[in-house]
């Protein structure tokens, strides 16, 4: 999916009643992200310009979506959704993210691909883009992993089989149940 | 390496994705295109503002990580500002720009003139009128070129 272009005009979506919160250090972006959600249907209810004050509300309030930019002076997007996939058993824990992104220093790529969001987009994006993620992540079916530091949505998108030697205990379990079954 | 798969409940956001009501994806979108465009003005005085950054001498005493910082801030501004109304020649710019200050030595050294290049390059293509295409292609295949001599490949993400 790229570019917004997989939408279907006449589809109808209903996002009326997600609560939906907004971090961003820029007043601006906010503003910019908040057009364009309450344009979809989506009321934002918390717009926060740090992460620190995002941190504190994500504890205590329910929240359907997260938006959130990568780079914050306080506590990054990064760090900022990191934290938030651990706070079990904080309902919030496996709340959709989408981060947003203007341009993501080379030291930090490995941060962005492991904080645990279920999406980074990097600008420019349009509206089109943006409620395409946004629909994408309400329908996702990606479940939650935890491996070795990481917790977050599975970040495999390509499910094509695998042809060497299967070493996952998971699969080799199922296979022998499988078994068992024919037998 | 063990792998943990949490049962996720489904999302409240997916439960109420197909409620009755709602919007259509069309009008959502022509919603949010209204909704942007209010605010292209705006958009077009912050770009300014950032280029004028970009452009101003530095502060006497300022240390070249925290000169670095700015410019980078101000060209992320940029990014942040055109992302949404299609200016994605100016985004370029500012992209490359990004790239190449996060490259910089930390320690100094880094060539300040190419910072003045982008900033000017962009203060024009910010004036230039949209169906000036093949002088937007211009400055855009002029920056694209000091950015392949002054980034190792693997570094460029603005092409």
């Amino acid at each position: 999916m790229s570019g917004g272009e997989s939408l279907r005009e006449s589809a109808v979506f209903n996002l009326g009643g997600a609560i939906t919160m907004i971090v961003d250090d820029s007043p601006f972006s906010l503003t910019l992200t908040s057009n364009a959600l309450t344009g979809f249907g989506i009321r934002p209810a918390f717009a926060c310009g740090t992460g620190t004050q995002a941190k504190k509300l994500l504890t205590d309030k329910p929240i359907d979506l997260l938006v959130v930019d990568t780079d914050m002076p306080d506590i990054d997007g990064f760090e900022l959704v990191r934290w938030l996939r651990r706070s079990g058993p904080n309902p919030n824990a496996f709340t959709p993210v989408i981060m947003t992104a203007s341009h993501i220093r080379r030291g930090r790529v490995a941060e962005a691909r492991d904080c645990g969001a279920n999406f980074v987009v990097t600008k420019p994006f349009s509206p089109a883009m943006l409620l395409e993620r946004i629909l994408w992540v309400a329908r996702g079916s990606r479940p939650f992993l935890e491996v070795g530091d990481y917790l977050g949505p599975d970040r495999r998108f390509r499910h094509s089989g695998y042809e060497g030697v299967e070493r996952r205990v998971d699969m080799i379990r199922k296979a022998k149940g499988m078994e068992s079954l024919a037998l | 390496m063990t792998v943990i798969t949490h049962n996720q409940r489904k999302s409240r956001l997916s439960e109420m994705l197909d409620r009755p009501g709602g919007v259509s994806v069309g009008v959502a979108l022509a919603q949010a295109r209204a909704n942007l465009d209010a605010l292209q003005d705006q958009a077009r005085a912050i770009i300014a503002d950032n280029i004028a950054v970009l452009l101003a001498k530095p502060e006497p005493g300022l240390i070249e990580p925290m000169r670095l910082d700015l410019a980078y801030s101000a060209s992320s501004q940029i990014i942040d500002a055109a992302s949404p109304f299609a200016m994605d020649d100016l985004c370029t710019a500012a992209k490359g720009l990004c790239d190449l200050l996060d490259a910089a030595p930390r320690q100094g050294g880094f060539d300040w003139r190419i910072a003045t290049v982008h900033a000017q390059a962009m203060k024009v293509l910010l004036s230039l009128p949209p169906e000036e295409q093949a002088a937007r292609s211009a400055i855009l295949t002029n920056l694209h070129e000091v950015l392949r001599k002054k980034l190792p490949s693997s570094d460029q993400s603005a092409t």
